[in-house]
C-alpha cells in the first residue's frame, strides 16, 4: 500500500503559535467533502488531486470555479479533491524555518503526496505564488527538472489562455471550461497511476483531449529580436466548452468558510458568457458562447442553497446579470422567500443601461447594498471606440431612478489608456463624474445629504490576449499618471472617493498576460528576489521585477507597451479560444474608426 | 407574519464547545457560525427593526484564540416556541463535532443579556509535573497563593486560584477571573494574554514542570453573593 503523508493536528497546534489568523489553517467547515483517508485501503486505485488557489483563503473562498470542481471530483468515489491556498507570509516563514512542506485544508496531506497540483489562476499577478507554492511543496518549480511520475503539476483558468509565461513550469495546462475537462482528464491518471508508463506517455495520451495544453511537446522559434518565427508543431489547442450549463447543478452544499471571505454570500452563476463585445474585455472573449442557466431551476436552487448554507446575502453572478433574458423572472420567483427570510440580493456586474425601475424594485425590497456601473470611458467617441454600448444619458436616467428608490451609494468603474485616447476623452471623465454627482444629488432627499458619496475606481487599461486590442501597446505609465492626476485634481472631492490601480503593476500585468515562454524567466527571477501577493498594493515591488526582466534578458516594453504588428505570430496563437485572428482584428479596425456595430457571436 | 414579527418571542439560552480546529476560530466567527447554524436548522430568529435588521442573537465574552472552551453561551430570541431537547439536536445537526451546544433552556424574554451579565471565568491550566513529590505540590500551592494570588500584577484582577493535583502527576491550576468591574470590589479585568505570558516565565522556575493543556472552563454570575452559572440562574 501506497502511503501519504500527512500532518498531524498536534504538530499544526505547534507550527500555529503566534500565528495571525490561525483560522485560515484549520479545516473542518461545514460541508467539506474530501475522502476520509482513515478509511481507504488502497491508495493505488485511488486519485488525489490538490485544487490550488495561490492566494490567501479569504480571497480564494469565494471564487466560484472551484467549489464546481471540488463538488464535481469528491461526487466520484475513487477521486478525492482538497484545497490548498497561499500561506500568509507569517505562516509561510514559519513553515521553511521548520523545515515543513505545505499541506492541503482537509487531510493536511503533504503536496509532494497528491497525485495532481491543480492550480487556479484568476489573473497574471499570482504567478510568483504558483512558483512559491511548488517549491513549498518540496518540489522543483521547473516541470523538466521534476524526475518522478507524480505529483502531476497543472494549471487553469482565465490567465492561462495565454499559457506561454507559466509554460516551464506545468507539466500541462487546461484551456477552458474544466466541469467535464477535469474528469476526463483525472479518469487517464488513474489509468497511467495503475500503469507504469512515464510521465510522457500520460502527457501525449492527455494532449489528446480538447483543452489540454502541453508546452513540452511544442517548440517555439525566434527571430533575433524577440519575435517569434515559428511554433512547431503548429497544431491548435481547441478551448473545451461546456456546452449546456444546465447539465451541472449549481453547487448547493458549498464549503461554508469558518473565517470571513471577501465575499460572504451564497453565489449563484446564472450565466456564462457575455454577448456584449466590449473591446479591452477578455472574458467577453474566452468565455463564449453566452450559456444560461434554465430559470426555474435557479429559482429552486437558490432557495435551497440559501437553506442549507444559512447564507443571509445571495449573489446572482455573471459577466453581465442583466443581460440574463429571465432576470426579471428569476427575481421576482426568489423575492418572496429572500424578503421574508431577510436575505439581501446583490446583482454585481449589473450594466447601467438594462438597469430599469422594476430591477430596483425588486431587489430594493430587501436590504440595500451598493450599486456598480462601469461607464468605463467618459466620452461617447471613446465608448464607440471600446465598444461599450452605452449613453451618458440612460447613465444619468438610470442613476435617478435608483436614488429615487433609495440607494444612497454608488461605486463607479472608469478606465485610461485606451487606444486612440485624446486630452478630450479624460475631460469627459471629469465632467461625467459631476453630472452623475448632480443627478445624485438632486434625486436624494436632503436628510441623506450627509452621508452620500460616490467611489469612483479608476485603472490603468492592459491589453489582453484574444482580444482586439490584443495588438495595442500599453499607455506609458508618465502618461497614465498625468491623465489620474488630472481627474483627481478636477472631480467634486466633497462627494467623490477616488481609488486606482498602481500603473506600474500593471505595466507588469501587461508583459505578463502578452508573454512568451521567456517572461517565465523574469517570473522565475522576480519569485528568487522575494516577489509574492504581487496584487497586494503593500506587497507589490516594481523594482523588483524590473531587475527580473533585465537579469533575464529582458525589455519589459517589449512585452506591455510596444504596439505589435497585424502578420505577428503571437505566443497564443498556438490556442484555439474559439474566435478567429481575423474577427479581433477586424473589430480593431473598426475601433480605428470609432465604429460600434458588431458582428454577432 | 406581521402579528408574530412584533409578538415578543421565546428566548433559548444555550451552552457549547468549541475545541480543537475550532479553537482557532475568532469569536466574530464563531458568532457567525452560530447565526447560520441557526438559520439552517430552521429556527425562526427575531429580528431588530430598523434599515439593516440584525437577529436578536448574544454571545458570551470572547475566548482568547487557540484555548479551548467547554464556557460558551449564547441567547437567542426565536419567533416559535419549541422544546429545549428539540433546538439541542436541530442546532447540533448543523454543527461539527468540534463546535457544539450541550445544553438548552429556555429563559425569560426580559433576563439581562449574558453579555453584560458574566462576572467571573473560570480557567483550568494543566500543568504536566511527573517526576514531582508531594512536598514540591505542597511548595508549589504555597507559591502560587502567595506570589500570584496575592502578590502580583494580576492580584486585582483574580477572584480566586486553587491548586489541584490528580493521581498522574497532573496539577491543575484553577484561575477565576473577573469579567467586570465591581465597584466596592475595587478589581480589575483579567487580561488573559498577558497573564499567560507571566505565567509561562513564571514557572519557568520549576524545571519540571509545563503546561500541558489550557482551557475555559465555566462562567459565572454574581448572585447573592454566590458564583452562579449562567444556566443555575434561570
Amino acid at each position: 500500500m501506497e502511503k501519504i503523508k500527512t500532518l498531524k493536528f498536534s504538530e499544526l497546534e505547534n507550527l500555529l503559535e503566534g500565528i495571525q489568523k490561525p483560522g485560515r489553517y484549520v479545516n473542518h467547515e461545514v460541508g467539506t467533502k474530501s475522502k476520509d483517508i482513515s478509511k481507504i485501503a488502497d491508495f493505488s486505485s485511488m486519485v488525489f488531486m490538490a485544487l490550488i488557489f495561490p492566494d490567501i483563503y479569504e480571497i480564494g473562498m469565494p471564487n466560484l470555479g472551484l467549489p464546481i470542481l471540488y463538488e464535481i471530483i469528491n461526487k466520484i468515489k475513487y477521486f478525492s479533491a482538497e484545497r490548498v491556498f497561499s500561506p500568509w507570509i507569517d505562516f509561510e516563514k514559519k513553515l521553511r524555518d521548520r523545515k515543513v512542506k505545505l499541506f492541503s485544508l482537509e487531510n493536511r496531506i503533504f503536496l509532494d503526496c497528491f497525485d495532481v497540483l491543480g492550480f487556479s489562476v484568476q489573473h497574471e499577478m499570482l504567478c510568483t505564488n504558483i512558483l512559491n507554492i511548488i517549491d513549498m511543496s518540496g518540489l522543483k518549480i521547473h516541470s523538466k527538472e521534476r524526475g518522478g511520475r507524480f505529483p502531476l503539476v497543472c494549471a487553469g483558468g482565465p490567465a492561462v489562455v495565454n499559457p506561454q509565461p507559466l509554460s516551464k513550469f506545468m507539466d500541462f495546462m487546461v484551456i477552458g471550461d474544466g466541469e467535464e475537462l477535469t474528469i476526463k482528464i483525472l479518469e487517464k491518471v488513474k489509468t497511467y497511476k495503475k500503469s507504469s508508463k512515464g510521465k510522457l506517455w500520460f502527457l501525449k495520451e492527455i494532449s489528446k483531449l480538447d483543452g489540454v495544453y502541453v508546452p513540452g511537446l511544442y517548440k517555439f522559434y525566434y527571430f533575433k529580436d524577440g519575435k517569434i518565427s515559428d511554433i512547431k508543431p503548429f497544431l491548435k489547442v481547441k478551448k473545451e466548452t461546456v456546452k449546456d450549463l444546465n447539465k451541472f447543478d449549481i453547487v448547493l452544499n458549498p464549503v461554508i468558510p469558518n473565517i470571513k471571505p471577501v465575499h460572504d454570500r451564497f453565489a449563484v452563476e446564472i450565466m456564462r458568457g457575455c454577448s456584449r463585445g466590449c473591446r479591452f474585455c477578455q472574458a467577453g472573449i474566452i468565455y463564449r458562447p453566452v450559456r444560461q442557466r434554465n430559470v426555474n431551476s435557479l429559482i429552486e436552487n437558490s432557495i435551497c442553497g440559501i437553506k442549507n448554507t444559512g447564507y443571509d446575502e445571495i449573489s446572482f453572478m455573471s459577466l453581465s446579470t442583466a443581460d440574463y433574458k429571465d432576470i426579471g423572472c428569476l427575481l421576482e420567483g426568489v423575492a418572496g422567500f429572500m424578503n421574508l427570510n431577510k436575505i439581501s440580493v446583490s446583482l454585481p456586474s449589473l450594466r447601467v443601461d438594462s438597469f430599469n425601475l422594476h430591477l430596483a424594485e425588486l431587489i430594493g425590497s430587501g436590504r440595500r447594498t451598493g450599486l456598480t456601473f462601469a461607464p468605463e470611458a467618459g466620452s461617447q467617441r471613446m465608448r464607440d471606440i471600446i465598444n461599450k454600448d452605452i449613453s451618458e444619458e440612460e447613465i444619468i436616467d438610470c442613476i435617478k431612478v435608483a436614488f429615487k428608490n433609495g440607494w444612497e451609494k454608488i461605486k463607479l468603474y472608469f478606465m485610461i489608456g485606451f487606444p486612440f485616447e485624446e486630452d478630450e476623452d479624460i475631460e469627459q471623465i471629469v465632467l461625467l463624474i459631476k453630472k452623475i454627482t448632480n443627478t445624485a444629488k438632486d434625486a436624494l432627499p436632503k436628510r441623506n445629504f450627509r452621508r452620500f458619496k460616490i467611489n469612483v475606481s479608476i485603472n490603468a487599461f492592459c491589453p489582453k490576449p484574444f482580444t482586439p486590442f490584443q495588438w495595442v501597446g500599453q499607455d506609458s505609465t508618465g502618461s497614465l499618471v498625468k491623465k489620474f492626476n488630472y481627474i483627481v485634481k478636477n472631480v467634486p472631492k466633497k462627494f467623490v472617493q477616488i481609488s486606482w490601480s498602481n500603473p506600474q503593476a500593471s505595466k507588469i500585468e501587461s508583459a505578463l498576460s502578452k508573454g512568451d515562454s521567456s517572461v517565465g524567466d523574469a517570473i522565475e527571477k522576480a519569485w528568487r528576489k522575494g516577489a509574492k501577493f504581487d496584487n497586494w498594493t503593500d506587497m507589490f515591488s516594481y523594482k523588483i521585477w524590473e531587475e527580473a526582466f533585465k537579469e533575464s534578458g529582458l525589455d519589459i516594453n517589449f512585452f506591455a507597451t510596444r504596439e505589435i504588428l497585424p502578420d505577428e505570430i503571437l505566443p497564443w496563437d498556438i490556442i484555439d479560444i474559439g474566435t478567429s485572428k481575423k474577427f479581433l482584428f477586424n473589430e480593431y479596425e473598426k475601433s480605428r474608426k470609432c465604429s460600434r456595430v458588431q458582428n454577432k457571436i | 407574519m406581521k402579528n408574530q414579527e412584533n409578538a415578543a418571542g421565546f428566548k433559548i439560552r444555550f451552552k457549547f464547545y468549541k475545541k480543537d480546529e475550532y479553537k482557532y476560530l475568532s469569536h466574530l466567527n464563531i458568532v457567525n457560525i452560530i447565526t447560520r447554524a441557526l438559520r439552517r436548522a430552521g429556527i425562526k430568529t427575531k429580528y431588530s427593526c430598523g434599515y439593516r435588521p440584525k437577529p436578536k442573537i448574544n454571545f458570551s465574552n470572547p475566548t482568547p484564540l487557540g484555548v479551548d472552551s467547554f464556557a460558551e453561551y449564547c441567547d437567542v430570541v426565536i419567533l416559535e416556541d419549541i422544546e429545549e431537547c428539540e433546538f439541542l439536536s436541530a442546532v447540533n445537526l448543523e454543527l461539527v463535532p468540534q463546535m457544539m451546544a450541550t445544553r438548552a433552556k429556555k429563559i425569560d424574554i426580559k433576563s439581562a443579556s449574558i453579555s453584560s451579565d458574566i462576572s467571573v471565568c473560570l480557567y483550568c491550566f494543566e500543568l504536566d509535573a511527573a517526576s514531582s513529590t508531594v512536598n514540591f505540590i505542597n511548595e508549589f500551592t504555597e507559591s502560587v497563593k502567595n506570589n500570584i494570588k496575592s502578590k502580583s500584577d494580576f492580584s486585582s484582577s483574580i477572584f480566586d486560584m486553587m491548586v489541584k493535583t490528580s493521581n498522574e502527576n497532573i496539577i491543575f491550576v484553577k484561575l477565576y477571573g473577573y469579567v467586570k468591574i465591581f465597584k466596592n470590589l475595587n478589581n480589575e479585568i483579567f487580561k488573559f494574554n498577558n497573564f499567560l505570558e507571566f505565567f509561562q516565565n513564571w514557572i519557568k522556575k520549576y524545571n519540571i514542570i509545563n503546561i500541558s493543556y489550557i482551557k475555559k472552563e465555566e462562567i459565572y454570575i454574581f448572585k447573592d453573593n454566590t458564583l452562579k452559572t449562567p444556566m443555575e440562574i434561570i
